[in-house]
């Protein structure tokens, strides 16, 4: 067995592992109760859900964002790389077959995204607020993910730095569920109920029409 | 304190972890980016006053039970056990340095509903027996009044003959009535103590030819406040029925906004069921008069330069940010905006029943700052508010930041703007928030 191989089953029991514990974790707050909401809607939920996903996520759609616009766009880039990262990640075994420009443009956006990830990083440390805000966890858990986005952004391009990126990512999907990561999930629930409230109570026409 | 105390305070946790709350209490990532939303953190700029930090105190508490790096290494993910020190110091959050005012949630990235969490704590310490005193002194007071009220309607009933007789000679109409609790009207109006929130809506109903009547009981609900459930229902409970036994089509809240957004829609809940009629605001019926045409107004009654205060719990829990304007540009000349309004609006720092709670005065005004600049800003004379305790709040910013303002309720400026058919001249020469100011009348609060 190469080096090669027992990192790529080493990674793929992490991220079976992750998948069950995330999907734990959404089953669990599936069972948790939420109750029918009884009262008159004003207007339409749908609506509300719709702009929370959409619009409502844009950077001109609320006055933080606005107020911390580049900081906001940051957070937003090293997503995306996250993104990229996974992508990177679940075609590894494939990645000869991908083309030059397709892997190069992975590599850079899973650069940039590191590289985002480690000035939040660097952030958290130097600026007051985040760092009073701050546990050992939220600093691990951004250094783990530039980490990996880093040497995504190399094995994408160079596939003998995988079994590298295969140890970073199985690290990564093993601690996430337990980490701040788990967010990952709970921002789906986050938004709908933020949809829900101003679909609901016809607060969304307001929002949209403010920010039109 | 006993252990009995603790244990206690995390039942009622264990208890409110719906859905929404364990989703907020999941998916804050600490990026900080809520800071400036709080006006709390405007006033001053100190981390503690970051609604994230605020939501961490709650957090450290769930991650000890709820997350595997909590229990095993609770310092790793900063979570820790509930003791006497902390659930104080969490009451103290919760009571008088965040107002429930939500717009943390509007401005954060994830949703993370703050206020939830902070009425948790708050349900956690009046459970506990760590909630201001004179919070739940007022609760039980209206539940213990609610449930005699014959005690109280006669001296009521006598009250309102005067002030009907006020009314008479306001829009020049020996016919006019103020009735409580008549069977089949089609609005059952809910005041809240004192005259000053019954006669000019009276005076407003009068001209639009409502058919309404004056509930018995006060719209204030400080079960609310105490983030207590049960006591909550018991006070709204007294509502419900009243309107349940008279049958009226509408229930219609007084200009209070927590009264009006728990009664809307949070009542429903409470007690499991959809009622057989509408509730609303106040507001949202006088802007339909105006929009139907159903009153006569002079906006030149109104001259001055006037800015509107949206109340949180109205415009960022109720969605009534439309209807306000409507009535201003309406009875206005000169209706100027506070920057930034609407939904963005600054809570006053009086909201979450903050403005019943001399202990945290000193804390209530320093907050308030934002809302006194805004106020400056906008070069106003008059701030109108659609709730009592911002209107509270901001009278005492005004004397405290010298801002020489009159703070005014809406129904007050639609009442200077009437103009009755049966008079020549206006029905109030005088302010008439001034004329009926805060004249106490015992209804069942």
């Amino acid at each position: 067995m190469t080096l090669f191989t027992i990192t790529q089953w080493i990674a793929s029991a992490s991220l079976l592992f992750s998948i069950a514990a995330f999907s734990g974790m959404w089953w669990r707050m599936q069972r948790r109760a939420s109750g029918v909401d009884r009262s008159v809607p004003k207007d339409s939920v749908a609506r509300g859900i719709r702009y929370a996903f959409t619009t409502g996520m844009a950077s001109w759609a609320k006055e933080s964002t606005r107020l911390h616009m580049i900081g906001y766009l940051r957070g937003v880039v090293f997503h995306l790389g996250i993104f990229v990262g996974l992508a990177v990640l679940l075609l590894s075994p494939w990645l000869d077959s991908i083309s030059d420009s397709v892997r190069w443009g992975a590599a850079v956006l899973a650069f940039v995204g590191a590289v985002m990830g480690i000035i939040g990083a660097i952030q958290r440390i130097t600026e007051r607020n985040l760092r009073i805000l701050s546990t050992p966890d939220d600093h691990l858990s951004v250094w783990l993910v530039s980490i990996v986005l880093l040497s995504a952004s190399v094995a994408v391009v160079s596939s003998e730095w995988l079994p590298a990126f295969y140890v970073a990512s199985s690290v990564l999907l093993v601690y996430a569920p337990a980490s701040k990561i788990r967010h990952c999930i709970f921002v789906y629930f986050g938004r709908l109920f933020y949809g829900i409230h101003i679909g609901r109570r016809g607060i969304v026409r307001g929002l949209e029409e403010h920010h039109a | 304190m006993p252990d009995t105390t603790i244990t206690t305070a995390l039942e009622f946790l264990e208890k409110q972890l719906n859905r929404p709350l364990a989703t907020a209490l999941e998916v804050c990532a600490r990026c900080g980016i809520c800071a400036e939303a709080c006006h709390y953190y405007v006033a001053d700029p100190d981390p503690k006053h970051v609604p994230a930090y605020r939501g961490e105190q709650l957090r450290s508490i769930y991650r000890r039970k709820h997350n595997l790096l909590g229990k095993v290494f609770p310092k790793w993910v900063k979570a820790a056990d509930l003791d006497e020190t902390m659930l104080e110091r969490l009451a103290e959050i919760a009571f008088s340095e965040c107002t429930l005012c939500r717009r943390c949630t509007f401005n954060c990235p994830l949703g993370v509903d703050t206020p939830l969490m902070m009425r948790a704590v708050r349900g956690m310490a009046t459970a506990a027996g760590k909630a201001p005193e004179m919070l739940v002194m007022l609760a039980d007071a209206a539940i213990e009044k609610g449930k005699d009220p014959e005690m109280f309607r006669e001296l009521f009933l006598q009250q309102i003959r005067e002030m009907e007789r006020e009314l008479q000679e306001m829009v020049g109409d020996p016919t006019a009535h103020i009735t409580v609790e008549r069977e089949g009207a089609r609005v059952l109006y809910v005041a809240l103590a004192g005259a000053h929130t019954i006669l000019p809506p009276a005076t407003i109903f009068h001209a639009a030819k409502e058919d309404w009547t004056l509930s018995l009981y006060e719209a204030a609900n400080y079960g609310v406040f105490l983030g207590d459930p049960n006591r909550a229902k018991q006070i709204a409970g007294r509502i419900i029925e009243e309107a349940k036994r008279l049958k009226v089509n509408e229930v219609v809240v007084a200009e209070c906004g927590h009264a009006c957004a728990s009664l809307v829609w949070e009542a429903p809940n409470w007690f499991g069921e959809t009622f057989p009629f509408r509730i609303r605001s106040v507001i949202e019926l006088f802007a339909d008069y105006i929009e139907q045409g159903r009153l006569k107004l002079d906006p030149t009654a109104n001259p001055e330069v006037i800015t509107y205060h949206d109340s949180c719990n109205l415009a960022r829990t109720s969605g009534i940010y439309r209807e306000p304007r409507v009535i201003l540009k309406a009875v206005a000349q000169n209706f100027r905006e506070m920057n930034p309004h609407a939904l963005e609006n600054y809570c006053c720092g009086g909201g979450g029943g903050l403005v019943a709670l001399p202990e945290y005065e000193e804390k209530r005004l320093k907050a308030g700052r934002p809302k006194a600049d805004q106020i400056r800003n906008a070069g106003a004379e008059v701030v109108a508010a659609a709730c009592e305790n911002c209107r509270l709040q901001l009278g005492e910013l005004n004397d405290h930041y010298r801002l020489n303002v009159r703070v005014m309720a809406l129904a007050d400026l639609i009442v200077k703007a009437l103009r009755f058919p049966e008079r020549t001249s206006r029905p109030v020469e005088s302010d008439c928030s001034e004329l009926n100011a805060c004249r106490e009348i015992p209804s069942c609060t």
